[in-house]
């Protein structure tokens, strides 16, 4: 996997009224970054900005590849995201959904990856199972599952400890453990359990 | 881009279609509510006109108007489906994170498209039974159709990404669609009239042909603004 770092440059968002943030500025090859603040400080928002589904008010997101910026498909594999507002099609399997996404993101979906990955998350068992009818803590294996679906060296995991058991905390755990040591994790939660030794924290203050 | 680049995104908008066309068979609702659509106007229309109501040399005109109003309307009942289905299911999200806006609307274009075809072919065959319209040159109603739909597909798909998060989604779309189809409405008109008189209109035509081609470059251009915030 390709050293990859991703660095934000005096980042502003608001929506109305004050600033959520602004002037943000930080950067990250590898490590756990902890997100934190209370409700509404803007960690779903900067989150989303990182993995590019909302524009900053002012500063810039790039991800570089050995001192390379990368954009289009190339930054879009390298970033994987999930957030409690991502959602799948409920009238196709877990496994199917996978296969799809896979497909559009242009890579191959042979049963053997995305059986993996399910593994991976605790799912197999329920591989051909609607996803309409998982439970909420399935769903959010399901979200961990999509955000390494690409293998991608830059992590963004919003609130992913949230409606999961214990062995599904173990399970995000491992991956957080595991995917720290090759590349940057941001996580943003306002559990400190999911905070285990962070290399970096932002601390976003709120309005 | 190269060929294998090429390769690769016709596999990713194929698999973005296909998934459409498997949600459909699944669910059946798009299909559903537009050939009950066209098949409730077209009972109307057939007892309201019916097949004698007019002189010979004056049911041309009438018949292709009525057909485009038809394939209109019922395009109109499902085509704006396809991304707000995206956005209500909040499906959106995992989708822009996968696919650039340009792949994700050539693909639901090409399920629209196909969508398209099946209207017509129970339409067009349904018109012309029941007010006994005949079409003396099949085959330039054939390519009316497929040039004339494939505009009304782009510029209905498009529109479709465009009103997805605003409200009152279904009245924006036919308000905002009926200005842009005009042009095309007319030209296909005049030249399904001529088709059904047995001749391929070749202005109209024309009109068709640019129009698509001006709908092609400006949904593609546009898409990335459409569907990304």
């Amino acid at each position: 996997m390709l050293a990859t770092t991703l660095e934000a440059r005096e980042l502003s968002k608001s929506f109305s009224g004050p600033p959520l943030f602004s002037n943000l500025s930080f950067s990250a090859s590898s490590g756990l970054v902890a997100v934190s603040g209370r409700n509404g400080s803007g960690k779903t928002t900067l989150l989303k900005i990182l993995a590019r589904l909302v524009r900053p008010g002012a500063g810039s997101v790039r991800v570089l590849q050995a001192s390379r910026e990368v954009g289009g498909d190339e930054r879009r594999r390298a970033v994987g995201w999930a957030g409690p507002d991502l959602a799948f099609y409920d009238d196709f399997t877990a496994q199917e959904n996978l296969v799809f996404f896979r497909r559009a993101a242009g890579l191959g979906a042979g049963a053997a990856a995305i059986r993996g990955r399910l593994e991976r998350v605790g799912l197999e068992a329920v591989a051909d199972r609607s996803v309409g009818a998982f439970s909420t803590g399935m769903k959010q294996r399901l979200r961990l599952a999509f955000a390494l679906l690409c293998d991608p060296p830059v992590l963004l995991l919003d609130e992913p400890s949230a409606g999961l058991d214990d062995r599904g905390r173990a399970r995000l755990a491992e991956v957080v453990a595991e995917r720290r040591r090759v590349g940057p994790v941001f996580l943003a939660s306002n559990d400190a359990r999911d905070f285990e030794s962070p290399d970096q924290v932002i601390e976003l203050a709120g309005r | 881009m190269t060929d294998n680049g090429s390769a690769r995104s016709l596999a990713r908008i194929w698999a973005i279609c296909a998934k459409d066309a498997a949600q459909e068979a699944r669910r059946r609702v798009a299909l559903a509510s537009v050939l009950f659509f066209a098949a409730t106007a077209l009972t109307l229309v057939s007892f309201a006109v019916g097949p004698s109501g007019f002189a010979r040399q004056e049911r041309g005109p009438l018949h292709a108007a009525l057909l485009w109003i038809l394939l209109f309307f019922s395009t109109a009942t499902g085509l704006p489906r396809a991304f707000v289905r995206e956005e209500e299911s909040g499906t959106a999200l995992a989708l822009r994170t996968v696919a650039p806006a340009t792949l994700v609307l050539a693909g639901k274009t090409l399920f629209n498209f196909l969508l398209f075809l099946a209207i017509a072919a129970v339409t067009v065959p349904g018109l012309g039974i029941l007010l006994s319209w005949e079409v003396a040159s099949p085959g330039a109603m054939a390519v009316v159709l497929v040039f004339a739909g494939y505009g009304l597909t782009v510029v209905s798909t498009f529109l479709s990404a465009l009103i997805a998060r605003a409200a009152q989604k279904n009245v924006l779309f036919v308000l905002v669609c009926f200005p842009l189809l005009v042009p095309l409405l007319l030209s296909s008109i005049a030249a399904t009239a001529a088709a059904a008189e047995g001749s391929l209109a070749s202005m109209p035509l024309r009109v068709i042909l640019a129009y698509d081609g001006a709908a092609t470059c400006g949904a593609y251009l546009l898409a990335a603004a459409a569907w990304e915030e």
